[in-house]
């Protein structure tokens, strides 16, 4: 008995270590003001099944990459409203989302807030390793979430070209710019 | 007629009728009936193509949702992609 309680209190303890998936909520009410919406929640398995389809049918080298890419992470979870006209939703909806960004692990290295206009990245680290990712892009007529649990490298993710997914050059990703571009983004 | 006489006649001996044993014996040496043999294929012939069906099925419905999964993570990452090049653009413009 007393080594089952031991047990349990571990387990409970480790749990509690453990940082939380990233649920994207608060936003539900949101697709049906929504012109269009995107939701998608892919695990580990459904990922691991992508990842199969990609590297089994097409053997590109850019399906390799995506393959590659897609073996390092946990899940997905993308929330993506696209709006007709401004004010469909409050900067409010994304708390729930922020609050459990703010959890340990998670660290905010890029926000731009512009006019009406709010950008954050997140990115949670584990041994000097990315371990997630989030974005939060908050537009008038737009508003993205995008939640990645594993190791994913950005550059990785931008040099996917190949299949609709823009090149985008990330400069010394990881090397000490993300102070600098974080201090000069910041307008919080 | 009293019971001890109905009695009598219904336990009398008998003989068999004629060629009685001859057709036992034939029947005992014959092959089984066809129509056990005959039943139990069918049943296994269906066994298998259900078998078969039931597999290509799930074999299908894997290879959809393989398929769905792909779809949803390109258009995950092609999502994740823009919202971080955008980011980058608005960074490097307040930086110039």
């Amino acid at each position: 008995m007393r080594k089952l309680l031991i047990t349990v209190l571990l387990v409970g303890c480790a749990a509690a270590q453990l940082p939380a998936q990233i649920r994207i909520t608060g936003l539900d009410g949101l697709a049906s003001k929504a012109k269009e919406s995107v939701d998608i929640t892919l695990d580990s398995t459904m990922l691991q099944a992508a990842g199969g389809f990609l590297g089994g049918n097409n053997k590109e080298k850019d399906a390799v990459k995506l393959k590659e890419l897609l073996s390092g992470l946990k899940s997905i979870s993308v929330r993506s409203f696209e709006f007709k006209e401004d004010g469909q939703y409050r900067i409010e909806d994304l708390d729930p989302i922020r609050a459990q960004l703010r959890a340990p692990g998670w660290s905010k290295i890029v926000s731009v807030t512009e006019e009406k206009e709010l950008t954050e990245i997140y990115m949670r680290t584990d041994q000097g390793k990315v371990a997630g990712f989030a974005i939060i892009a908050a537009e008038p007529k737009e508003l993205t979430v995008v939640a990645i649990e594993g190791a994913i490298d950005l550059n990785d993710l931008s040099k996917l070209g190949g299949l609709g997914i823009p090149s985008i050059p990330i400069p010394n990703q990881g090397k000490g710019n993300d102070k600098d571009r974080n201090k000069k983004g910041k307008e919080e | 007629m009293n019971l001890d006489d109905e009695l009598r006649s219904a336990m009398r001996r008998e003989d068999p009728p004629l060629g009685f044993t001859q057709r036992v014996i034939a029947r005992a040496q014959s092959k089984p009936v066809q129509k056990p043999a005959m039943f139990r294929m069918i049943w296994a012939a269906g066994l298998a193509a259900m078998m078969v069906v039931g597999f290509t099925a799930a074999s299908e419905y894997r290879q959809v949702k393989a398929e769905r999964a792909a779809s949803q993570a390109v258009t995950a990452l092609r999502i994740a992609a823009a919202k971080l090049n955008m980011t980058r653009d608005k960074v490097l413009k307040l930086e110039n």
